[in-house]
């Protein structure tokens, strides 16, 4: 666990250097953190019929749909450059890619109003009621 | 098929996934970059990860979103951290009242600066909160005030902090109503029948729901003040204030078995270890605490019933 | 240049076609025998197709004068002038295939109900004997088959009551009416193997993957050529055949699904719940334990939760 008093720092100079990419939720565990040929293999095999995606990895059917983030918010990746070498060391991270919308694809089932990411997206909008300012 | 190979543990993640308010993450912000700092949560009283940014005027939650078995592809790579972060703008007065409160009994009802109060040793970053902009013209909403000189002096008021989250939770019951979030009991979910359809919810349901989410960012003591103050009808145990879903059944359970360890190798997979006392509750529990509440006490009831 | 248009297929090899000739107005009108047979059960690669061909009980002895034969012991040209022929003789001949993509195979039966290729086989089969049942008299219906032909010859029977059903092993050499289905068959899926147009942008591919049966060099070398680490293979290939899960395993990167080896009712619980492994993998993965237990179940429902650290 690491120390209450680090400080990680988010470096939004790098913003302008983010790269807009498709961004996919997968509905699976890939043990792997690197490249991949995503637009070769997969963006050039998925269908889009009317508002459902669908495409197979691995041989399993994926359903998938497109997700904006909630109007206000922008997302992005945040990729910590050099891990410092104690835990007592503030850490930094970097934005390395932005992106506006993202796709989640279900296993074999279709998108559905009550899949959890799309549940999820109900938070900024309370956190908005629950933190914004209260007037006297 | 690859499936049968024994999940490799996942360590070392250095990349994440962020949806984050424009007003966090705007690079055009005053006061320089942002930064993730490490706050005492209230409601586990542990420490929690929140965002400053705008030399520190704004407070932003980190929330996780995350399911088993999610992995990302982000443009021509993959991510195998599948979490979704959330970062949304945080009232920095949830993080400060427990502060005030224990300074409200220590100091014997005498005014005090707030900055005297609002200071911790293990989470030395809670002195940046008064630095937001709302912190300081907002504190008159859970304390009352006297100015000597230049100087503001701050007493702790129950009276004005339940009004104060009364109007919170208004807010929340019209945030609710607005996004027709499901109210009742158990999963909203299409595959299994609702205990009331969603127009049958009446303003008592609302104001629970929104009481339970507020009761998120404050103690059980003034949890329980406030479920009173919003004059929702007495149910016999807290615990029932907000409906217990599945997922609470069952770690109840696990409360009950917690000396039958073989039960863990039976095919019961939602049995949760017992938990630890963290270090800083065992810090907390070693202190001398004649004549003072412990911090613990003004922030959740789970770190107190873990104390047992 | 093929007489067979499988263009309807070719705009999306990823799903499961189905082409058919016009009904000749002799199957309308009089009692007809149908024999149905099957191409590319066994290859790693492409499509399996589905084939039936029927025509009247009294032009038997013509179809025979056809000199249709069990499509394996012939040369790909020889099927293809033998499709001529039968093309020729549309007058009192018909055919229909169903054209099982390689990805219909892979998803069919590696689906979290699985779906195996028999029942799968029995199904398409089953649908295409609906399908003639709408237009050709039929009375009789000829299988070759691979499973026990005793119990399918039961399962055919009951599902057309009206109609003679007759299973037999090796049946695309004792009856020619299978011949023919055979042959139609076996014509489909070598024009689509010969002509696969790769979903994914592989560049210029390697088409040199021999006869696709697992055990052919050729087909191993360019299994081994084209294995991409995270997404094992093209469309092209059956995911399901073990063949390609042993080249994925050894050299490619894991991927696990939540229903693997489970029932649906332990995956249905952790819908609503995490799993054991979740936990006692909690730190490494910067889960806060305390932060899982009493959180109020708009968060719960929506797997939301504080963080200690990044």
């Amino acid at each position: 666990m690491s120390c209450n008093t680090n400080v990680i720092h988010v470096q939004l100079s790098s913003v302008s250097d983010a790269q807009r990419v498709p961004v996919h939720l997968m509905p699976c565990e890939i043990e792997h953190n690197g490249p991949a040929q995503v637009s070769q293999y997969f963006n050039a095999a998925t269908k889009d019929c009317k508002q459902e995606k669908t495409v197979s990895f691995r041989g399993r059917g994926l359903m998938g749909q497109e997700l904006c983030c909630p109007q206000g918010y922008t997302g992005m990746v945040l990729k910590e450059m050099n891990k410092p070498g104690s835990d007592q060391e503030d850490r930094t991270v970097k934005v390395t890619s932005v992106f506006d919308k993202m796709t989640y694809w279900n296993l074999e089932t279709p998108p559905n109003p009550d899949d959890r990411v799309v549940m999820a997206m109900d938070w900024p909008e309370l956190a908005e009621a629950i933190h914004g300012p209260v007037e006297d | 098929m690859a499936a049968k190979k024994k999940r490799t543990p996942h360590v070392g993640n250095d990349s994440w996934v962020v949806i984050a308010a424009d007003s966090a993450v705007d690079p055009q912000q005053p006061g320089g970059d942002p930064s993730l700092v490490t706050l005492r949560n209230p409601s586990t009283g542990a420490g929690s990860l929140y965002m400053l940014s705008s030399g520190d005027w704004r407070l932003f939650e980190v929330k996780a979103f995350e399911e088993d078995f999610h992995s990302w592809f982000v443009g021509q790579a993959v991510q195998r951290d599948g979490k979704l972060l959330f970062i949304t703008p945080m009232d920095p007065l949830y993080l400060i009242l427990p502060y005030l409160m224990k300074s409200g009994i220590e100091a014997q009802g005498k005014f005090q600066p707030a900055d005297q109060v609002v200071m911790d040793e293990e989470f030395p970053a809670c002195s940046r909160l008064l630095g937001c902009t709302r912190s300081l013209a907002s504190l008159h909403h859970v304390t009352e005030e006297k100015e000597v000189g230049n100087l503001k002096f701050h007493r702790y008021s129950q009276e004005k902090t339940l009004s104060w989250l009364r109007k919170k939770v208004e807010r929340t019951v019209a945030a609710l109503k607005k996004r027709s979030i499901s109210v009742g009991e158990g999963v909203k979910s299409t595959t299994y029948i609702r205990a009331k359809p969603e127009w049958d919810y009446s303003q008592e349901d609302y104001l629970r729901y929104a009481h339970g989410l507020i009761s998120e960012y404050i103690s059980e003591d003034l949890s329980k003040a406030l479920y009173k103050h919003l004059e929702l009808p007495e149910i016999s145990s807290p615990k029932e204030t907000e409906p217990s879903s599945k997922k609470r059944k069952l770690s109840d359970k696990s409360v009950e078995a917690e000396e039958d360890y073989t039960k863990f190798n039976s095919a019961d997979f939602a049995r949760k270890p017992p938990k630890k006392m963290t270090a800083a509750q065992k810090s907390l529990a070693k202190v001398d605490k004649t004549g003072m509440k412990p911090m613990s006490s003004f922030f959740s009831p789970k770190v107190k019933m873990e104390k047992k | 240049p093929s007489l067979m248009d499988l263009s309807p297929f070719e705009s999306d090899n990823s799903v499961s076609c189905r082409l058919t000739s016009p009904i000749p107005d002799a199957c309308r009108a009089e009692e007809c025998c149908l024999g149905i047979d099957e191409a590319g059960r066994g290859p790693v690669l492409g499509p399996m197709v589905y084939g039936i061909c029927f025509c009247p009980i009294s032009r038997k002895d013509e179809l025979k004068d056809l000199k249709v034969a069990d499509s394996k012991t012939l040369t790909e040209a020889e099927r293809e002038a033998l499709f001529e022929k039968l093309d020729e003789a549309k007058s009192y001949i018909g055919w229909a295939l169903q054209v099982l993509s390689p990805n219909t195979i892979s998803t069919s039966m590696l689906q979290r109900t699985k779906y195996n290729l028999n029942a799968l086989s029995h199904d398409t089969a089953i649908g295409l004997v609906q399908y003639a049942l709408d237009g050709v008299q039929l009375k009789e219906v000829f299988v070759d088959t691979v499973g026990p032909a005793e119990k399918y010859e039961d399962k055919l029977s009951k599902i057309f009551p009206g109609v003679n059903v007759t299973v037999r092993p090796k049946a695309d050499s004792l009856f020619p009416i299978v011949s023919a289905a055979s042959i139609c068959a076996k014509v489909a899926r070598d024009h689509a193997v010969k002509h696969w147009r790769f979903a994914e942008e592989l560049g210029e591919a390697d088409t040199d993957y021999g006869s696709g049966y697992p055990n052919d060099p050729k087909t191993k070398a360019w299994l081994l050529r084209y294995l991409d680490p995270v997404f094992g293979y093209p469309q092209f290939v059956r995911f399901s055949w073990s063949t390609a899960q042993t080249l994925m395993d050894s050299r490619g990167v894991t991927v696990q699904l939540d229903d693997d080896e489970e029932g649906g009712e332990r995956a249905a619980q952790r819908q609503n719940s995490r799993s054991m492994l979740s936990y006692f993998s909690a730190p490494a993965r910067g889960d806060n334990p305390n932060s899982t237990g009493r959180t109020h179940r708009f968060f719960s429902d929506r797997r939301l939760r504080s963080l200690d650290t990044l």
